[in-house]
């Protein structure tokens, strides 16, 4: 009897330094992660990139054969390269000729771009350029934004 | 001085157009110019440009601030032609 009972006393002992062995800490929870705030674009106010000239565009309307000099039946473009959004603006183009600036063309277009984007103006004279120094002026909302010189030549 | 160089090219025959990757806004507008020649008159531009000379008084109309008598326009005048 008395073994008996020292038998099951050393079984509770090993039961119960078991499970006290056994127990451990749950793990500890994996941290919330923070959340990390999505930049907000900050919206790009409208202005012009570039202006490009050339005898040809692509279907994207950028100059795919740039040029500074032109033969008399060319077709001259000017390619406005523009960023940001706006609701409208108004693109002008204004082309001289010489040294009194004589006017040859002028052309405006009311735009909407929501990004980059890109107009193209372009002229033709069917008779031919006279021979000589040109220049374009760009505008957009009536501020000259740039100016490019070009000839035409034979 | 009356030599052949001082006289100004003659532009009236330029042909100028645009577009854009960009949408246009509701109503926009296209507006050209035409500088006139010697012998022109409104209704000879209106016929030259829009195929059709009772077109004028749109041409008058876009150009008041600077012709004030559909009659009388100078060689040289650069003229806002609408809708072109």
């Amino acid at each position: 009897m008395r073994r008996h009972t020292l038998s099951a006393l050393l079984t509770l002992l090993a039961v119960v330094a078991f499970g006290a062995c056994a127990k451990k800490e749950a793990p500890a929870p994996e941290p919330t992660p923070v959340p990390v705030p999505t930049p907000v674009p900050t919206p790009v106010a409208f202005h012009v990139t570039s202006v490009d000239l050339g005898s040809a565009i692509g279907p994207d309307k950028k100059i795919t054969a740039a040029a500074s000099q032109f033969a008399p039946k060319d077709t001259i473009y000017a390619a406005v390269s523009t960023d940001g959004a706006t609701p409208k603006a108004t693109m002008k183009v204004r082309w001289t000729f010489g040294p009194k600036s004589q006017l040859v063309n002028e052309e405006t277009r009311d735009i909407s771009p929501t990004g980059p984007a890109v107009t193209e103006f372009h002229i033709t004279k069917p008779s031919g350029w006279p021979v000589g120094g040109y220049k374009v002026e760009v505008s957009a909302d009536g501020t000259v934004v740039a100016t490019k010189d070009f000839a035409v030549k034979k | 001085m009356s030599s052949s160089d001082d006289k100004e090219p003659d532009f009236s025959d330029v042909v100028s157009g645009s577009s854009s990757s960009a949408a246009a806004p509701a109503g926009a507008a296209v507006t050209r110019t035409y500088t006139v020649v010697s012998g022109d008159s409104l209704s000879k531009i209106a016929k030259k440009i829009y195929g059709d000379a009772n077109r004028w008084k749109e041409i008058f109309e876009a150009n008041k601030d600077t012709v004030k008598n559909p009659d009388l326009i100078r060689p040289g005048q650069v003229l806002k032609i609408p809708g072109a």
